[in-house]
C-alpha cells in the first residue's frame, strides 16, 4: 500500500443543528485521484467543507498521519490541502493575475511569477486576459482559473467540488483531461467530487458512493462503473 | 421549565393575564399620585428625580419607540430617522394648539394623517433602498430636521431658533376628584406620606391629569400595533422581516407592506411628538437631533426588539439614563470633572454595545427568561391559528 | 465670475474632508458592507489626540498627526478584535447597533475628557493666499488640502496594490470564501482594514480643523459623517476613487449650488441629504461603484 495523504474515519459534520454527514469513513493515498459521488443533498459537498475546515465537525482527521480535525480553514490551507470550492472559486473583482497572486499567498518562496508564468502557457487563454477581471471570464475559463489558482499554493491534496457544474459537456471533458493530466505531470493528488459520475470515474483510481451522509459503496473505478446497482442510481444507465 | 403551569385559554390564565394588566394600572395609578411633585431617590448623595414631568416625557418616547418597532422589529428594517417624525408631530402640535388654539387631543386628527403620508413618502424609496441604506437615507433625514425649522420660510410657524412655546395647558375636568383621590391616598397608614402632603395645587393636578391622558393614549397606540401583529397584514409584515423572497413568493405584496409599515411607524412617530411637547410646553430645534434618532434606536435595542414591552422599557431608560447620569455628582473613584462631562451617552453607548454581545435580545428577553422560570404558559390544546406567536 | 471661481476653491477644500472621511467608509465598507456609523467620530478623537500630541506634549505637527494616525489605527484595530469580529459579518443589524453605540461612546469620551469647548487647531498648512487667479484667491489651505487627498489616494493605491496585506484585503473584498481557503486569514485582514480607516479618518479630520476658520470641539464630524456617507455614496461605496470625487462634487455642491439657488447655508446639509437619496434611488451602485446582484 502505498502512504495515505488523507485517512478520514467517523466524520460528523453539519449547518447549525442540521447534521449532514453521520460517520463517514474514507481515505485518498498518494497520488490518487479518488472520486466522491452522490445524489443532491447526499453530503458530498459538506463533505469537502469539513475537510477544508469551513464548517464545524468532529472526527478524526488525519493528513499525512497529523490530525486536522480542529484547524482551522486558512492553516488546512498551509498544511497544503487546496479547495475548489462549488460554483467558481474565483475572485470575480480581481484580475485573472492577481487571483493567482492570491493562490500564492501562503508561499514565501520567489518562484511565484515563474509558476504565474508557467500557468499562463498551459492556458493561454488566461494568459491573454492577465489583466482582466476574472469574472468577465467565461464559465469555464473560470473553473480553470479556479483549480490554476487552487494550485498556486503548491498543495499535495487538492479538493474539487463539482468542477461540471454549469459547464458545456465538451467544456467539461476537456476539463476532466487537465485534471488527469495534471495528476499526471506534477503528482498532485485528488478528491474529486461530482454528479458527473461517468465522467468522474473515468479519470478516478477508486470512487466512494455517500447517501444521506452515509458511505453506501465504496471501490476502485472501474467496478464501480461496472456496478449494476450503481450504474441505476447514478450512472442513469 | 416554570415552577407554574397554564394553559391557555382556561379560567386560570384569564386570571393571571388580568391580574397582570391590574397590576399595570395600579402601578401607573400610585406613580401618578407619588410623584406628581418631584420624587427622588438618593444613592450616595445624588438625587436622582423621578417626577411625573419625566415620566410623561419617558412615553412619548414610548410611543415613537413602538413606531420604529414596527419598522425595525416586524420588517427588519433599520430606520434611523424616526426623530424627524417625532418632531415633525412636535411643531405641528404646538403650531396648532399655540396659534389656533386647538385642543391638543384634536392635533393628532392633523398630526397623524400628516406624518403618516410623509412616512409613505419616505417608505416609497425604502422599496429600492434596503438594509444599510435605509440606515443611511434615515440618518441623513433626521441629520437635517433642525436646519429645516430655522428655515425662513417656515419661521413664522416654528417660531425658528428660538423654539415654539405653548402655554395652553390640559386642565382636569371639574368633576375629577383628583384632590380626594389624593387626600385619601396620604391616609393610608405606613405609605400614606409617600402621596405627598395637603391638597393638590393646579400645577400638580395639571401634571396628573397629563400623565393619565397620555398614558391613556399611549395604551391606545399599543393596543393597535398589538392588534396589528397579529392582524393578517401583521403577519405578512413579519413574513418580509423573515424572508423578503420568500414572503413574496407566497403572494405576499412586499412593496404594500414595507411602505405602509414605514407609515404606520412614522404616524406613531408623530403621536410620540405630540406627547412630548404636551409635556414640556415648548418645541425646540435642537431636541430633534440625529441624536435623538439615535437614541430611539438606542430605546428600541435595550428594551428588545421585536417586543411591544421593550418599547415600554427602552423610553424609560432613554428618559431617566441620561438625566440620572447628569444628575450623579459623587461617585467613589471617578474625578468630579469627568462627572460632570456627558456621561448619560457613555452610559448608553456602553450599554447599547454591552447588551448587544449579552443579552441581545433586550432587557425584555432577560425579564422572559426569569419569568418562565416560575410560570410557563402553554398553549392552548386546540390550535388556534392566531394564538402560535402572539408577541405582546 | 470671481465669486464664481472663489466658491469652487472653497467647495474643494471642504470636499477635500469629506473625501477623505469617505474614503475611511469605503475601506470598510468595500470589505465587509458595512457602515461604520461611529468612522466620524473614530475621526474626530483622532483630531482630539493630534491635537494633545501637538499642543500638551510638544511634538512638531505634522509629526503628531503621523503618530496620531498609528494610534487611532492601532485603537480601531484593538475595537475591530473586541467589538465587531465575534459577530457574524453577514447579519448588519448588530455590527450597525454596535457601531451606534461606539457613536454615543466615543463622542461622549470626548465630551468627558477634552469638553465641548471649541479649541483651535494649530497650523497644519502654510496659511495665507497663493495665488490670486480672475480675481479669487487660492490659498495654501486649498492648494495642500488637495495635495493630501492626491498623496493619500496614491499611498492607498499602492497599499492595495503593490503589498501582500492589500492583495489579502482586495480578496476577502470580493470573496470571503475563496480568500480563506486560499490561506487568508480573514480576521486579521478586515482588521486591517478598519485601522487603514481610522488613520484616514484621523488624517481628514486633522486637515478639515486645520482650516484658519475652523475649531476642533466634539462634535465637530457629527454632521461631517452625514456628508461623508452622501460622498460615499455617489462614489459607489466600494470605489475609492469614487469617494474622492463624491467627496469634492459634495463640497462643490455645497459651496455652487446651495448660495446661488438662493438656498440658506443650513440646508447645505439637506443638498447632501438629496443627492444621496437621489443616488441610491436611481443609481444605488453609485457612479464608479460595483454593481451588487441579489442572489435568490
Amino acid at each position: 500500500m502505498t502512504s495515505r495523504v488523507l485517512d478520514v474515519k467517523n466524520l460528523h459534520a453539519g449547518y447549525g443543528p442540521i447534521a449532514v454527514l453521520h460517520g463517514l469513513d474514507f481515505h485518498v493515498s498518494e497520488g490518487e485521484i479518488v472520486v466522491i459521488l452522490g445524489a443532491n443533498g447526499a453530503g458530498k459537498t459538506t463533505t469537502l467543507r469539513a475537510v477544508s475546515g469551513m464548517i464545524e465537525r468532529t472526527g478524526s482527521i488525519e493528513l499525512r498521519g497529523n490530525s486536522i480535525a480542529a484547524t482551522k480553514a486558512p492553516d488546512i490551507v498551509r498544511a497544503g490541502v487546496a479547495h475548489v470550492p462549488q460554483g467558481r472559486g474565483t475572485l470575480p473583482e480581481l484580475s485573472v493575475e492577481d487571483n493567482l497572486r492570491v493562490g500564492a499567498y501562503i508561499r514565501n518562496d520567489n518562484e511565484v511569477n515563474a509558476d504565474i508564468d508557467q500557468w499562463f502557457e498551459v492556458y493561454p487563454v488566461l494568459g491573454q486576459r492577465r489583466d482582466q477581471r476574472a469574472g468577465s471570464l467565461s464559465g469555464g475559463e473560470q473553473q480553470m482559473l479556479a483549480v490554476a489558482r487552487a494550485l498556486m499554493s503548491r498543495p499535495s491534496l487538492l479538493l474539487l467540488d463539482e468542477p461540471s457544474l454549469g459547464l458545456a459537456p465538451i467544456i467539461v471533458s476537456e476539463l476532466f483531461a487537465r485534471f488527469a493530466e495534471i495528476n499526471r505531470d506534477l503528482g498532485t493528488t485528488m478528491l474529486v467530487v461530482e454528479q458527473n459520475a461517468q465522467l468522474a470515474l473515468g479519470i478516478a483510481d477508486r470512487g466512494y458512493v455517500i447517501e444521506s451522509g452515509e458511505m453506501f459503496a465504496e471501490g476502485p473505478a472501474d467496478q464501480l462503473i461496472n456496478d449494476d446497482s450503481i450504474r441505476r442510481a447514478y450512472l442513469g444507465v | 421549565m416554570g415552577k407554574f403551569q397554564l394553559t391557555k385559554g382556561t379560567s386560570a390564565y384569564t386570571i393571571y393575564k388580568w391580574a397582570g394588566i391590574v397590576l399595570l394600572l395600579l402601578i401607573v395609578f400610585i406613580a401618578a399620585f407619588a410623584f406628581n411633585d418631584t420624587g427622588k431617590i438618593s444613592v450616595l448623595d445624588n438625587d436622582y428625580k423621578i417626577g411625573l414631568t419625566r415620566i410623561t416625557k419617558a412615553i412619548s418616547f414610548m410611543v415613537a419607540i413602538l413606531g420604529l418597532q414596527v419598522v425595525a422589529g416586524f420588517t427588519g428594517q433599520l430606520s434611523l430617522g424616526q426623530g424627524f417624525f417625532f418632531g415633525t408631530g412636535a411643531y405641528m402640535s404646538a403650531y396648532l394648539v399655540a396659534d389656533h388654539q386647538w385642543p391638543w387631543f384634536l392635533t393628532l386628527v392633523v398630526v397623524v394623517p400628516a406624518c403618516f403620508v410623509m412616512g409613505l413618502l419616505f417608505g416609497i424609496p425604502a422599496l429600492k433602498i434596503k438594509g444599510l441604506y435605509l440606515a443611511l437615507v434615515t440618518l441623513g433625514l433626521a441629520a437635517i430636521f433642525p436646519s429645516l425649522i430655522l428655515l425662513d420660510v417656515l419661521e413664522p410657524y416654528t417660531n425658528g431658533a428660538a423654539g415654539k412655546i405653548v402655554d395652553s395647558d390640559l386642565l382636569p375636568p371639574e368633576w375629577m376628584p383628583l384632590d380626594g383621590i389624593s387626600t385619601g391616598l396620604q391616609r393610608i397608614p405606613l405609605v400614606g406620606r409617600y402621596f405627598g402632603d395637603g391638597d393638590l395645587s393646579n400645577k400638580q393636578e395639571q401634571r396628573i391629569w397629563t400623565f393619565f391622558l397620555m398614558a391613556i393614549l399611549a395604551a391606545i397606540c399599543f393596543k393597535m400595533v398589538s392588534n396589528l401583529v397579529s392582524s393578517r397584514p401583521g403577519r405578512a409584515i413579519r413574513a418580509v422581516r423573515d424572508n423578503e423572497t420568500s414572503a413574496a413568493v407566497n403572494g405576499i405584496g412586499l412593496s404594500y407592506h414595507k411602505t405602509m409599515s414605514f407609515g404606520v411607524a412614522s404616524a406613531l412617530g408623530g403621536v410620540g411628538g405630540m406627547i412630548y411637547v404636551a409635556e414640556l410646553g415648548i418645541a425646540s430645534q435642537g431636541d430633534f437631533t440625529q441624536l435623538l434618532s439615535i437614541l430611539f434606536i438606542v430605546g428600541l435595542v435595550v428594551g428588545g426588539v421585536g417586543t411591544l414591552s421593550g418599547a415600554v422599557i427602552g423610553g424609560l431608560v432613554i428618559a431617566f439614563v441620561p438625566e440620572w447620569a447628569s444628575s450623579t455628582q459623587n461617585l467613589p473613584g471617578v474625578p468630579e470633572r469627568w462627572l460632570d462631562g456627558p456621561t448619560g451617552g457613555f452610559i448608553l453607548g456602553i450599554g447599547l454595545i454591552v447588551l448587544t454581545f449579552v443579552l441581545p435580545g433586550g432587557i425584555i428577553s432577560g425579564v422572559r427568561k426569569l419569568k418562565a422560570r416560575v410560570v410557563q404558559v402553554l398553549p392552548a390544546p386546540i390550535p388556534l391559528p392566531e394564538a402560535a406567536s402572539v408577541e405582546t | 465670475m470671481d465669486l464664481f471661481l472663489q466658491r469652487i476653491f472653497d467647495g474643494l477644500s471642504n470636499g477635500a474632508t469629506y473625501a477623505l472621511l469617505a474614503m475611511a467608509l469605503v475601506m470598510i465598507f468595500k470589505a465587509t458592507t458595512l457602515i461604520n456609523f461611529a468612522q466620524g467620530e473614530f475621526a474626530m478623537f483622532g483630531g482630539f489626540i493630534v491635537l494633545v500630541l501637538a499642543t500638551e506634549q510638544g511634538i512638531p505637527m505634522w509629526g503628531a498627526v503621523v503618530l496620531g494616525m498609528l494610534i487611532s489605527a492601532v485603537l480601531a484595530a484593538v475595537i475591530e478584535r473586541t467589538l465587531i469580529r465575534p459577530f457574524d459579518p453577514a447579519d448588519h443589524l448588530p455590527l450597525v447597533i454596535i457601531t451606534l453605540g461606539l457613536f454615543l461612546a466615543i463622542n461622549a469620551i470626548a465630551g468627558i475628557v477634552w469638553r465641548f469647548d471649541p479649541r483651535a487647531f494649530p497650523e497644519l498648512f502654510p496659511s495665507g493666499k497663493a495665488f490670486n487667479i480672475a480675481g479669487a484667491t487660492l490659498s495654501w489651505y486649498t492648494i495642500f488640502t488637495l495635495i493630501t487627498i492626491l498623496v493619500v489616494a496614491g499611498g492607498l493605491t499602492l497599499l492595495l496594490n503593490k503589498t501582500k496585506i492589500g492583495l489579502a484585503f482586495r480578496a476577502v473584498s470580493s470573496n470571503l470564501e475563496s480568500s480563506e481557503l486560499a490561506g487568508i486569514k480573514v480576521g486579521p485582514t478586515l482588521q486591517f482594514g478598519w485601522a487603514i480607516a481610522a488613520a484616514v479618518g484621523t488624517l481628514g479630520v486633522a486637515v478639515f480643523v486645520a482650516s484658519p476658520f475652523r475649531q476642533l470641539e466634539p462634535q465637530v464630524m457629527v454632521t461631517g459623517l452625514i456628508f461623508a456617507v452622501s460622498a460615499a455614496a455617489l462614489g459607489g461605496l466600494d470605489s475609492l476613487g469614487g469617494a474622492i470625487l463624491g467627496g469634492l462634487a459634495i463640497g462643490l455642491v455645497q459651496s455652487i449650488a446651495v448660495p446661488y439657488l438662493g438656498v440658506p447655508t443650513e440646508l447645505s446639509l439637506l443638498a447632501a441629504v438629496v443627492v444621496l437619496l437621489l443616488v441610491l434611488l436611481f443609481k444605488p451602485s453609485g457612479l464608479f461603484g460595483t454593481p451588487q446582484v441579489e442572489r435568490v
